[in-house]
């Protein structure tokens, strides 16, 4: 793999810069509440907004889903009955500053939003993409990218790398059109020393090191698969979980719509806004019907969508090892620990 | 890339009253070369809207023989397809589709068919009767089952008499609860296996209906010696979009949008129970 350097002092003018030819998305801190979030530099304020740069965050709150994927989205409007299209256009985003765990939940969304029909609201904005990781520095207690095997480093899916080492960042170059940005940005690199690239190996040893939720993601799949899970630990979870559907929300790969009309005389829209699987109108019927009343069907449902049936579908399990099911949880409940319980089984 | 999810405008032409709750719409899309090229499979459905209303899956029930228009019998059972009850010919609603994959009519030609339906399960089978109907030299002996709770609520009443007329066809009828008028066979669908020899080491089954009525039916369809591949069960779940996106119709990795709404037994039989594919 190619390797170049940039210096941090470089960073802020490389996104102002390459903001010009791309929609680009960064992490920035709120001013308050210390919360980060991407956000699309608009042109005018981008020195302001990069003032607030952060990527050194410990994790985003919500996933960057929301930038293809937003919580609310325009499916049409309408007069009448007439339709006026809102199909977002398609656009060429850089995103700069990902967690490996978050691009591979990406890679995830892309996949499935391929698959099958493609889903034009969400290709258009997702497509034409540059994904440049920052490595993460210290994984929260809730993480397990090393057990996922999505972090806190990747081998292959992203254009560029970032290695911390200090007052520079080692790039390394994951794809051709990784390769021609930094061409194209060139006066903002540097050549990567021996020395450097060293430097980033042992800090990559270093931040995996420091993983220290360590579960046994293997067998624990491997149980959901042959069915060996037993359904106590559904009934024993049921019992606390008060079924809020956050941790599908904050789900970097949980992609369950619904679709409903709003009007107002007789113009109005039809949306789509994320749904959960663990609420029970999900599966209601207009007859009533309804295949998953029992709060435990939905909670084995939950889990087993994530590590059996997209495993089964797509030999990749949904979860990416992320943590934030555990850390949006109110009443701490996350995927890892049942990961843990079904792994003694 | 073709924007799936905004539907098409479609005019009501006319309107049938099956039943007390069920009405059969026949549509044709405004726009004529629509209409001339939609084409779809018996099995397969459409999403249904009404702009500021919202859409539904209604699976279709015409025969895709007949050109230039489309039946959907549809029960008054939530907002949208009440609202769709008050319309009257002319009305305008929206489709798009056809979605879903369809009953296998090639796998099982010269083979005897066996439809067991319960109350609005008939519409989707409708469509392949139909079907067989229009090639009914390419098949064997047709058989068909169908009960509702009352007489009343039996659809197309007039079109069971007539293929009744059908070559080398037995229709059967129940319902729940007889009243005065009532001649045929009273109890549930599975209670008509007295009353015709249903043994069979060959032939296929099309089953719709509600989802305690499948668990029954399918019981007595093994008895009778139907292979768990040769049952055809078309399943029907909440759906939102139709295309394998939103995830409300999942049964186990699959989408009943896209990998069905036709599912064979041995398809269906290999689910965890609780994954309720039947009930």
């Amino acid at each position: 793999m190619k390797q170049r350097l940039l210096k941090k002092d470089n960073v802020k003018g490389l996104c102002i810069k390459a903001s010009k030819q791309w929609e680009t998305y960064v992490p920035l801190e709120d001013t308050v509440g210390g919360d980060t979030h991407f956000v699309k530099l608009d042109g005018k304020n981008n020195e302001l907004l990069l003032d607030r740069l952060n990527l050194d965050y410990e994790s985003l709150v919500v996933p960057p889903k929301v930038i293809a994927f937003p919580q609310l989205d325009s499916l049409f409007r309408f007069q009448g009955e007439k339709i006026i299209e809102t199909v977002p256009p398609a656009s060429k985003k850089l995103l700069f500053g990902l967690r490996a765990c978050d691009v591979k939940g990406i890679l995830f969304m892309d996949d499935f939003f391929k698959r099958n029909f493609e889903d034009i609201y969400y290709l258009n904005r997702s497509m034409d993409k540059l994904l440049v990781i920052v490595g993460c520095k210290q994984p929260l207690e809730s993480c397990f990218c090393t057990s996922a095997k999505t972090g806190p480093f990747l081998e292959k899916g992203f254009d560029l790398q970032l290695v911390d080492i200090g007052d520079k960042y080692v790039v390394e170059i994951g794809s051709e059109r990784g390769e021609e940005f930094v061409n194209t940005y060139r006066r903002f690199f540097d050549k990567a020393s021996k020395d450097d690239i060293e430097h980033s190996e042992a800090a990559k040893r270093n931040v995996e090191e420091s993983v220290g939720l360590r579960v046994d993601f293997e067998k624990a799949i491997k149980s959901f698969c042959e069915d060996k899970v037993p359904e106590e630990i559904y009934e024993t979870i049921a019992q606390r979980c008060i079924y809020c559907g956050g941790c599908l929300y904050v789900c970097p790969t949980c992609s369950c719509f619904n679709v409903f009309d709003d009007i107002k005389a007789a113009s109005g829209a039809r949306y789509r806004n994320w749904d959960a699987c663990v609420f029970e109108g999900y599966t209601r019927e207009a007859s009533g019907h309804n295949p998953r009343t029992e709060k435990w069907l939905r909670t084995a449902r939950r889990y087993e969508h994530k590590l059996k049936y997209d495993y089964l579908a797509t030999g990749t399990s949904g979860c990416v090892g992320c943590g934030r099911c555990l850390s949006s949880c109110p009443v701490n409940i996350g995927i890892s620990q049942v990961i843990e319980e079904v792994s003694k089984h | 890339m073709k924007n799936e999810y905004v539907p098409h405008p479609a005019v009501i032409e006319s309107i049938r009253q099956e039943s007390g709750d069920t009405k059969t719409f026949k549509l044709a899309f405004e726009d004529k070369t629509l209409a001339k090229s939609f084409d779809y499979k018996p099995g397969q459905f459409v999403q249904v809207s009404l702009l500021g209303v919202g859409e539904a899956p209604i699976s279709i029930t015409s025969s895709p023989s007949q050109k230039g228009f489309l039946e959907l019998t549809i029960r008054d059972a939530g907002k949208l397809t009440h609202a769709i009850h008050r319309l009257e010919p002319a009305d305008k609603i929206h489709i798009r589709g056809p979605y879903g994959n369809s009953f296998p009519l090639e796998e099982v030609k010269t083979k005897d068919l066996y439809f067991i339906a319960g109350g609005i399960g008939l519409p989707p089978l409708r469509s392949v009767v139909k079907s067989v109907f229009d090639k009914r030299g390419d098949f064997g002996k047709v058989k068909i089952l169908y009960g509702a709770k009352t007489p009343q609520e039996l659809c197309f009443k007039e079109e069971l008499q007539s293929w009744k007329q059908m070559n080398d066809t037995e229709v059967l009828l129940t319902v729940d609860e007889a009243d005065e008028s009532w001649k045929d066979n009273a109890g549930v669908v599975t209670t008509l296996w007295d009353k015709t020899d249903m043994t069979t080491s060959s032939g296929a089954a099309f089953v719709c209906g509600p989802p305690i009525m499948l668990r029954f039916v399918i019981g007595k369809l093994l008895n009778s010696g139907f292979k768990d591949e040769s049952i055809y069960i078309t399943l029907e779940r909440y759906m939102k979009c139709g295309i394998g996106k939103c995830g409300h119709c999942n049964i186990g990795e699959k989408f009943v949008c896209i990998d069905g709404p036709v599912f064979t037994y041995s398809q269906l039989r290999n689910f965890p129970d609780k994954e309720k594919a039947i009930a």
